[in-house]
């Protein structure tokens, strides 16, 4: 088995990983040749939003002709060091332990749920049939950000995977929130998501990491357009004032620092989601990541320390085998957490220490459900674990 | 932070709490509109994805159960599997053919030895054969050796049954003389286990034995039959000689070996026939009916004499195979030496007889010389007493009408001359009494004193006159004997003492020991010798004195047999030179028994014995006959007399009466002895009661009444026994 780059003192690689500055010469060719060392049965590209994108697939589906290439816009590249900017992070999953079959799903606001859910049961039957040896495997979903279908999305897809995990990442737009676009093959398209079903011989392990910790402060929505993802007023007040209120802002100064660390979650039962505040619009309404709806009730959360956390919980993937790699999908939330609580390079260190790889996200999907704040990923386990 | 924004008016909050109620209110009734849908697809998800977490918590834990009770099924398994491996590495060891049937009797395994020999059986068994199927095919095997007039039908049906029995070995013979033992054992949970153990060696190795020792003991049982004295032959069931030794040869001139074996027993006694003389009650007729007769010959012992000069005793006896064999024995040396000495035996009685017959003659000669000469002392000495006693009584009278000293010395020295003839002739009498065995003992108790303190008056001035010192102690004893007799005894021994004596003194005294007074004669003589310790007894023997001094040796002799028929042992210690010790032993009789004895005689006197009791006395003494006679009638008994046993039998055949008592002597001349007499007497009448009267004490006569049962009366005849025996009777 071929060793990853710097791979002393590692666990041996699964995937091969590469990233290059959107800014270079040619920059998909360098990838190339960082990842293209054996054949490969997939290649994912993580494009920062700076970055020409059309032309970058464009340059992909030549440097990779005959290999899925699936890719989409980022806010913010995870890469060899961490979080960085203005990168292209490449992955390359190697044919001889990886499979996968990548759907592209277009047209998601008029997409008929029962086609898809067909097409994606026939073609994970299909794989599963023709690669008996490949046991383990997730599926991995990448999805326009800004498209506000997404909860509808996996709610739709993930029981036609059955027993496959789903994790996935809405693609973004550095901090901008006007483009964010996916690609398959080629094909680059918005209003769209990408599904890769992944087969491997390796053992796999899909997480959700998720630091929040509700408080008693709660709210209710008492008017929303949930089309649109907007709460118009809260608890019969305009909604980024009584916000304000409730976090004890001023609602003059809301930004994307204030949603970061006084995020809002709806809770069933034992379990809290995040719904996550994009930004405040002109009409003194917020704009969310995900769904909403009149009459929901919001509880303010509290983060817990991110990077103790997060060291936590990746050490606890770890227990009984290292990952050899991780895919990570990461809120940009968490990114800005970081980088308002000064735990930006910390971070990056426990990102890198796990070869950790992936994009900062508008938000993420962890089985049936479209999530934020939080960071989902797969593990991938190149050993044989040791119980 | 509250719901409610305390800055806000009373009016405002409520309008804004009704808001906030009907907003949640429009969400629990899901009245929103489609716009909702996301949302609420995300909350049936979230909702979802809670329970399917529960759920896939459950599942794992279930999988985790699964997993591990797999694991576990998967380690039992490999033990299962280990264990089967063992179990069959383990029979593929034994030596033996191992085959294992479950309790429904189907096969569950064998090892490679099974059937190993039965080449055309183990492509047939197969694991789940039932055993039935197995016992088939071994039936049917072409190297199963049946035994002759066996089907492999009827084979399996034993062999099955065999299978039903607890315990289970038997040996099974297979082609070109290989043999199995075949064991079955039962498991325990009813399964059966059969063992096949090659014992083909085993048996080959036995059968040579066998027949090595089969020939070996042919030659022995031929070597010892040809060593016997006797010949032999042995026929076969169908009467056919099969076997005989060297001897028979010799005896029967049978033909050579080969020729005579398989002839038949008829043949051969028909050849024979005609040279045989059959002893008397057998004859040849009787020998072929018993060989003719197919079993259960009772053994036949007869002779036959061969050409009238050879005598063969014949023994023949059934044989276990129901042959039989027949013995010859030559028995004619036997029968001449026998002749011979039938006929020398008879020249010897003859001779026997003869002598008899002049024994007799002169026994009874001096029988009656004997008693002649009793007869002549008694009457000389008692015809000599009248003229002695007329001699003295003249003397007496001479002495008085003279008056010389010298004259009178004379006379007196006459007178003690003839008082000494007279004593002489006394004791002459008394020993021809005693020798003719007349004397009549009167025992009875006796005090000791009574008999001692005469005599010390009375031989007291003997002894002083020849300046000895006589002590007699005196005695309180009572003893039992003839009081005549014991002084007499006493007084001759004292006497004889005195006489023997010079120097010194004579000493007499009585000892208890035990039940017996021993009266002793103690002297300070000149002793006796050893060597003439035997003659002192003797009559007229007298030991270194002079006449004058002597009488004529005649006081020994009377002691000696006044003791023997007293049954009062006499005893003699001496040393030549100190002196001499004479004793003898007299019974006892205790002062109380005498007491009693006395009352119980009384009383017996007067009433115990019945009034006119029969006594039938056979006695050949005639004086004792009269003495037991007068003894016996002073008791108011009958008493019938005989003088002998057949006198006795022919007086109660007579009389026709049975007696109530018998007393009957043992010693009665030459005819029937009392015990002899007893028996046919006994044998006629039945148990009568009897006392045996004899002097004899020997050991054989009282064990020959102890054997018959009778109890002896010695003689004398104590006069309180016999009293006591017809007491007992009349009761």
């Amino acid at each position: 088995m071929p060793l990853g780059a710097g791979a002393v003192g590692t666990p041996v690689s699964a995937l091969r990983r590469g990233q290059v500055a959107h800014t270079a010469e040619n920059p998909i060719e360098d990838l190339k040749a960082q990842i293209a060392t054996e054949p490969l049965a997939l290649v994912a590209l993580f494009v920062s939003a700076e970055a020409d994108f059309d032309k970058t697939i464009a340059e992909a589906q030549e440097q990779f002709a005959g290999t899925d290439v699936v890719a989409c816009t980022t806010a913010g590249e995870i890469g060899m060091s961490g979080y960085e900017n203005g990168l292209i992070v490449g992955i390359g999953f190697p044919a001889a332990h990886f499979v996968s079959t990548s759907i592209l799903i277009e047209d998601l606001k008029n997409e008929s749920s029962q086609v898809l859910v067909d097409r994606i049961a026939l073609s994970q039957v299909a794989m599963r049939d023709a690669n008996p040896r490949m046991q383990q495997g997730f599926a991995f979903l990448v999805v326009d950000g800004l498209s506000l279908r997404e909860d509808t999305l996996t709610a739709a897809i993930a029981p036609a995977l059955r027993d496959l995990p789903l994790f996935g990442g809405s693609a973004g737009d550095g901090t901008t929130f006007e483009r964010t676009l996916v690609s398959l093959n080629g094909r680059v398209r918005n209003d769209a998501a990408v599904l890769t079903l992944v087969l491997t011989d390796y053992r796999t392990r899909v997480f959700s990491i998720d630091h929040l910790v509700p408080t008693d402060a709660q709210m209710v929505v008492t008017e929303a357009d949930p089309a649109r993802r907007i709460v118009k007023s809260i608890n019969a007040e305009p909604a980024a004032r009584e916000y304000a209120r409730i976090v004890g802002k001023d609602p003059e100064q809301l930004d994307q620092f204030t949603f970061a660390s006084h995020p809002v979650v709806v809770r069933f039962g034992g379990t809290h989601h995040v719904r996550a505040i994009q930004q405040v619009n002109d009409n003194g309404e917020l704009v969310f990541f995900s769904a909403i709806d009149e009459g929901m009730v919001l509880t303010v959360a509290r983060p817990d320390n991110m990077a103790a956390h997060l060291e936590r919980k990746l050490q606890d993937l770890g227990r009984g085998g290292r990952p050899a790699d991780i895919l990570g999908c990461d809120c940009i939330l968490r990114r800005i957490e970081a980088e308002q609580t000064q735990l930006t390079h910390r971070i990056s260190q426990i990102l890198r220490d796990h070869r950790v790889t992936g994009f900062s996200t508008y938000g993420e999907q962890i089985g049936t459900l479209h999530v934020n704040h939080t960071m989902t990923g797969v593990a991938i386990y190149a050993d044989e674990p040791e119980d | 932070m509250s719901l409610i924004n305390p800055s806000d008016t009373i009016e405002r909050q409520n309008a804004k709490l009704l808001q906030i109620a009907q907003a949640l209110m429009r969400k629990v009734e899901q009245k929103n509109d489609q716009s909702g849908i996301s949302y609420a697809q995300f909350e049936r998800a979230a909702l979802l994805e809670v329970q399917v977490r529960e759920r896939t918590i459950d599942l794992e834990r279930t999988l985790d159960l699964l997993q591990e009770s797999n694991a576990q099924l998967e380690a039992a398994n490999r033990e299962t599997a280990t264990a089967q491996d063992n179990l069959s590495e383990a029979i593929e060891t034994i030596n033996e053919g191992f085959a294992l049937f479950d309790k429904d009797d189907r096969l569950v395994l064998t090892n490679s030895r099974f059937c190993r020999y039965l080449r055309d059986v183990p492509d047939k068994l197969h694991e789940g054969m039932p055993f039935e199927d197995y016992v088939t095919a071994v039936s049917q095997s072409r190297y199963l050796a049946l035994p002759h007039g066996v089907t492999p039908k009827s084979w399996s049906d034993i062999r099955y049954d065999r299978h039903r029995e607890d315990y289970v070995v038997f040996n099974v013979s297979l082609s070109q003389d290989r043999w199995l033992q075949v064991s079955e054992h039962r498991t325990a949970n009813g399964g059966t286990v059969i063992l096949q153990t090659d014992v083909t060696e085993i048996i080959r190795l036995e059968r040579q034995e066998r027949d090595r020792m089969r020939d070996q003991q042919a030659q022995i049982l031929q070597a010892t039959l040809d060593h016997l004295d006797q010949g032999v032959c042995i026929f076969n069931h169908e009467r056919n000689l099969v076997g005989w030794n060297k001897r028979m040869d010799r005896l029967l001139e049978l033909p050579p070996q080969h020729s005579a074996k398989g002839l038949s027993f008829l043949a051969l006694l028909d050849g024979l026939e005609s040279e045989l003389d059959f002893s008397v009650g057998f004859d040849a007729e009787m020998l072929r009916r018993w060989a003719n007769q197919g079993a259960g010959r009772s053994p036949i012992n007869f002779e036959v004499t061969r050409s009238g000069n050879r005598f063969l005793s014949v023994f023949g006896q059934e044989m276990p195979d129901r042959g039989f064999v027949i013995s010859f024995t030559d028995v004619t040396a036997e029968r001449e030496s026998a002749r011979a000495l039938a006929d020398m035996n008879e020249r010897l009685e003859r001779r026997v007889q003869y002598r008899t017959q002049e024994l007799g003659i002169a026994l009874s000669e001096a029988r009656r010389a004997n008693a002649s000469k009793s007869r002549f002392v008694a009457a000389a000495s008692h015809d000599l007493l009248q003229p002695l006693s007329a001699a003295k009584l003249f003397v007496s009278s001479l002495a008085e009408q003279l008056d010389g000293p010298d004259l009178r010395q004379i006379v007196d020295k006459a007178e003690s001359a003839l008082s000494s003839v007279e004593d002489i002739i006394e004791a002459l009498l008394d020993i021809s009494k005693l020798d003719a065995n007349h004397a009549v003992f009167d025992v009875k108790p006796v005090r000791m004193s009574a008999i001692l303190r005469p005599l010390r008056d009375e031989l007291t001035p003997v002894a002083l006159s020849k300046g000895l010192d006589l002590r007699i102690r005196d005695c309180p004893l009572t003893v039992h004997s003839d009081p005549g007799f014991l002084r007499r005894i006493v007084q001759n021994l004292v006497t004889n003492a005195i006489r023997y004596t010079d120097s010194g003194g004579v000493l007499v005294g009585v000892r208890r020991i035990g039940d017996r007074a021993r009266v002793e004669v103690w002297d300070t003589g000149c002793g006796i010798a050893a060597a003439d310790q035997e003659i002192v007894f003797q009559e007229f023997k007298r030991l270194g004195k002079t006449t004058s001094q002597a009488g004529l040796g005649l006081g020994l002799a009377i002691v000696e047999r006044a003791c023997k028929s007293l049954d009062h042992p006499l005893r003699l210690r001496s040393e030549p030179g100190k002196g001499s010790c004479f004793s003898f032993d007299v019974p006892i009789r205790q002062a109380h028994e005498v007491a009693s004895k006395a009352a119980g005689r009384a009383a017996a006197d007067g009433t115990a014995i019945k009034k006119g009791l029969v006594v039938l006395l056979v006695e050949n003494d005639p004086q004792l006959a009269n003495a037991l006679i007068m003894m016996i009638e002073s008791w108011e008994a009958h008493v019938i007399h005989a003088a002998n046993g057949e006198d006795a039998l022919q007086l109660l055949s007579d009389i026709q009466l049975t007696p109530d008592a018998l007393v009957l002597d043992y010693q009665l001349g030459q005819g029937l002895s009392g015990i002899e007499l007893l028996h046919r007497i006994r044998g006629d009448l039945g148990n009568v009661p009897v006392r045996l009267i004899s002097a004899d004490r020997g050991a054989d006569l009282r064990q020959a009444c102890n054997d018959a049962g009778i109890t002896l009366l010695t003689k004398p005849i104590d006069r309180e026994k016999l009293h006591r025996f017809l007491a007992d009777v009349g009761r």
